[in-house]
């Protein structure tokens, strides 16, 4: 077995000229380097993290699915310590199950259903809503889908649904239309939060979805997010994985 | 965050590399330790995981997916999901 560094950020693991084991590290938008390692065995695993993590600065991170113990048990033997859980929600649509149709929309409140939100003030919102996020708790404590873009990149209105609260566009959902349709992310002002908005905006979303035939979509919530698991853990929305961060400092 | 499009070679149903044995393959269950069973076009199941890309792009996988599969080497009826195509 040899370990040999293919690229900057890429190693293979060769037994006989084949490859049985790949290794690669990854920086992602965020600034943050993440790990992969696929290997067919514990032993080559092991033997491609001795090559890979002396080589790369710190911190590291990594993500493995909770259920993957054996995985998960490879990164730990390589010292990686558990830094976050994310979990994917399935989100039933039926407003009899959500309870979602007896919501009241807060005062002055509207919505815009996808397509309907006019690019500009979209952008707007997105800007404001990021800029909070970096003054707030940060990039690295958002699921993997809230990360910010490079300036300049334009929004898709039809990936969006938009809350307007007396004429200003105040809250957004963003929707990755795959065959289960996934909740990538729902966001209100600073100001205008706990007032029952985000919970508008998710009735009108999944009341929308219901309508169409889809009964169950998906939202990836951060454990650390305590606002978004009592709103989904209250419309009847039950966590059927989880995702671990691990972090090697 | 990258879009999930096609990373790999569309068309392709069968190469044999030497990174290994890739197949096109169909999901048809979704177990609870994290793999998956792929149905082979040939009728063969494979008990395969994912891997280490797509868990790090975030890039679930599930029922009736159509999925790139690499078999192991050393055993024909595990593999390690590759890639997920869009259709």
């Amino acid at each position: 077995m040899t370990i040999n560094r293919v690229a900057q950020r890429h190693w293979h693991a060769l037994d006989d000229d084949r490859v049985v084991g790949r290794g690669e590290a990854f920086r992602r938008p965020d600034r943050r380097i993440f790990l992969s390692i696929d290997a067919w065995h514990g032993a080559v695993f092991d033997q491609l993290a001795t090559v890979m993590l002396p080589d790369l600065p710190r911190p590291l991170f990594t993500v493995v699915d909770e259920a993957d113990h054996e995985l998960t048990s490879h990164w730990r033997r390589a010292g990686f310590q558990i830094r976050g859980r994310e979990y994917e929600y399935r989100v039933p649509t039926d407003p009899r199950l959500t309870g979602l149709s007896a919501a009241p929309l807060p005062p002055g409140l509207t919505t815009l259903g996808f397509g309907a939100a006019a690019p500009e003030p979209l952008g707007a919102l997105d800007r404001v809503i990021r800029a909070e996020i970096e003054a707030g708790v940060g990039w690295q404590q958002m699921p993997a889908e809230v990360m910010h873009r490079p300036d300049g990149t334009a929004l898709d209105p039809s990936r969006f649904a938009v809350a307007v609260h007396r004429g200003d566009y105040v809250a957004l959902l963003r929707l990755t239309p795959v065959r289960q349709p996934r909740i990538g992310l729902i966001a209100v002002t600073a100001d205008l939060r706990r007032r029952g908005i985000a919970r508008a905006l998710l009735a009108s979303v999944l009341g929308s979805l219901h309508r169409s035939g889809i009964p169950i979509a998906s939202a990836d919530v951060n454990e650390s997010n305590t606002a978004a698991v009592a709103l989904f853990d209250g419309i009847g929305a039950v966590p059927q994985s989880s995702n671990l961060e691990l972090v090697l400092r | 965050m990258p879009e999930r499009g096609d990373q790999h070679e569309k068309g392709k149903t069968m190469a044999h590399t030497t990174n290994g044995i890739e197949v096109e393959g169909r999901v048809v269950e979704c177990l609870r330790n994290a793999t998956f069973r792929v149905e082979l076009p040939n009728g063969h199941l494979v008990l395969a995981h994912i891997s280490g890309k797509i868990r790090r792009n975030y890039i679930k996988i599930v029922l009736q997916d159509r999925v790139l599969v690499e078999l192991s080497p050393y055993d024909l009826t595990r593999g390690r999901i590759l890639f997920r195509y869009r259709t």
